[in-house]
């Protein structure tokens, strides 16, 4: 299901200038720390997380076995392409973080909605979105997460 | 040497060829991708040994990781970059790709640098210990893109391409060549032993046809004499049908003289004449025996054609042409024209008569053919003979209903 254009730029415009409590730091992808999580969607947001690039989809899920609550970084909007809803269920694989005193957040690799799965990045946690060959490169800033 | 043998000769060879090319071509690739691998793996060490004085240097000095950082930033060869505390906890990185650091510590990893596909290329990873002044212990993870070594790989695969298609685009003309100049050969080879084929046969034909030829003109001759002394003994009332049977006893004899003259080699005469001179003659001599003369000759000489050739033999071919043209023409005209040009006599004899169908064309020239009922077949075969005994060439055009042109060419000198 494609995003509607007009809606996302609405989007756009009011949750780039939201601010996002705990939802700020950039991650890296630790391929060590994979988890998987299964339920529903609670908020979604829209967040500028690395420099120079376009604001990733941020849904906060709780999970159905667990009952704990992560912030789940999916991607840029234009990439995941799909429309997603309070309530719906959302499958993520992903490499988990653990930010002090904030909620866990995991990194998606793997999205799986309404029956349909969207890689999101390989599994050494390389971005889909950036094709092959340095296509797009340029540098993206960490910090102790 | 036939076409499959040329296949198993030329072409395997050239096939086992590139097939040794490809394979030594693909291991000189393999080996100078792993040489190039171990040189960029050598550099890259010296690099992260550079990296980590220089940081070790900058912590002693209480720059924050951040701050080291921002002074790499930018560096086009480095994919990522972090810096690990003695925990081996991450205290900064940086990555060209959104939250790309592919550092598994769970894995070994060791002093060795080691290599890692990703969509981005090859990129070389090592990770490596250092001290700041204090004694304190980080590490420092490092990853480097090989793309300049994707790049001499690549140029060594275009270029190996580039070769195999040129080797491959070369055998094929060299291989074309050779199968069309072995399929000509063939070919004349096949030709020439049709020829050996059909000269053997004439020779056997030509030695049993002298051979009768001469057992018959003996007894012919006696019956000449015999009837010369019948017409000189016999009764005045006989004399006419005495002469009438020794007429057609010589009339046997000339067709046996004719059979014998086309089946000797010929021995050319050569004199000059005018060959207006000659054909005129011939064709006298045609009308001579015609009773009806509805056909003339219409003969087209630009200027006088001087000829130097066997005058006896060219005044026989032209009679033949031009007897073989009044035959198929029953009234009108037949055109002979004649013109010299480089050293060279052109000659048309063309009539307008019945033509020559197309399925005997092709056999007019051969000997004891004839598509008269009561032809022989010996006279275009005698005049073919006689034009390539001058060095010269007939040919002709035919469409039937419509007529015939013959036309000859012949040195004339």
């Amino acid at each position: 299901m494609r995003i509607d254009t007009r809606l996302l730029l609405i989007a756009l415009l009011f949750v780039s200038v939201l601010p996002i409590s705990g939802q700020n730091r950039q991650d890296f992808y630790n391929i060590d720390a994979e988890l998987k999580v299964s339920g529903g969607i609670e908020e979604i947001f829209m967040e500028s997380r690395y420099a120079g690039s376009a604001p990733f989809l941020i849904v906060t899920v709780k999970d159905n076995q667990t009952g704990r609550r992560y912030v789940i970084e999916i991607g840029p909007a234009w990439f995941f392409e799909y429309d997603v809803h309070k309530g719906e269920n959302i499958t993520v694989v992903g490499s988990l973080r653990q930010p002090r005193g904030e909620l866990p957040l995991l990194i998606a690799r793997k999205v799986t909605l309404r029956g349909e799965t969207r890689i999101m990045r390989d599994k050494y946690g390389f971005p889909a979105w950036r094709g092959g060959r340095g296509r797009g490169r340029g540098w993206r800033r960490g910090r102790r997460g | 040497m036939k076409r499959t043998r040329l296949l198993l000769f030329f072409i395997l060879p050239f096939f086992g060829v590139v097939l040794v090319f490809m394979v030594l071509s693909s291991l000189d690739r393999r080996y100078n991708r792993l040489r190039i691998e171990e040189l960029a793996g050598e550099q890259l060490r010296a690099t992260a040994e550079i990296l980590s004085v220089n940081i070790s240097h900058l912590l002693g000095e209480n720059f924050s990781a951040e701050e080291i950082f921002d002074l790499y930033a930018g560096e086009e060869n480095i994919y990522y970059i972090a810096l690990l505390d003695e925990n081996k906890e991450i205290l900064a990185w940086l990555s060209q790709f959104e939250g790309y650091l592919p550092l598994s510590l769970e894995s070994d990893i060791g002093k060795d640098a080691w290599i890692l596909e990703s969509p981005a290329g090859r990129i070389y990873n090592v990770f490596v210990s250092l001290r700041d002044i204090g004694g304190r212990e980080y590490f420092l993870y490092l990853g480097y893109s090989l793309n300049y070594l994707e790049a001499v790989v690549r140029h060594s695969r275009n270029s190996f391409w580039v070769i195999l298609g040129l080797i491959l685009i070369t055998g094929l003309c060299v291989f074309g060549g050779f199968y069309q100049l072995q399929k000509k050969y063939l070919d004349k080879e096949k030709e020439a032993e049709e020829q050996k084929k059909q000269k053997e046969r004439f020779r056997e034909i030509s030695a049993f046809t002298s051979g009768v030829a001469h057992e018959i003109k003996n007894p012919l001759n006696s019956l000449s004499l015999l009837f010369e002394l019948l017409r000189k003994q016999a009764p005045g009332e006989l004399t006419e049908d005495i002469m009438l049977g020794k007429k057609e006893v010589q009339k046997i004899a000339g067709i046996i003289d004719q059979f014998s003259d086309s089946l000797k080699p010929i021995n050319l005469q050569r004199e000059r004449f005018q060959l207006e001179e000659a054909a005129g003659e011939a064709w006298e001599a045609l009308l001579r025996n015609r009773v009806e003369k509805s056909v003339r000759l219409k003969m087209d000489v630009k200027e006088a054609v001087e000829m130097f050739a066997d005058r006896r033999l060219m005044v026989q071919v032209f009679s033949n042409l031009l007897q073989n043209a009044l035959e198929a023409t029953g009234e009108g005209e037949i055109r002979m024209t004649a013109e010299s040009r480089k050293r060279m006599v052109f000659i048309e004899v063309r009539d307008y008569g019945s033509g020559i169908s197309n399925r005997d064309a092709p056999r007019i020239f051969d000997p004891f053919f004839s598509a008269k009922k009561q032809g022989m077949g010996i006279g275009l075969y005698l005049t073919k003979k006689i034009i390539e005994a001058h060095g010269g060439e007939i040919s002709f055009s035919s469409r039937p209903g419509r007529g015939t042109c013959f036309r000859i060419t012949i040195p004339g000198e």
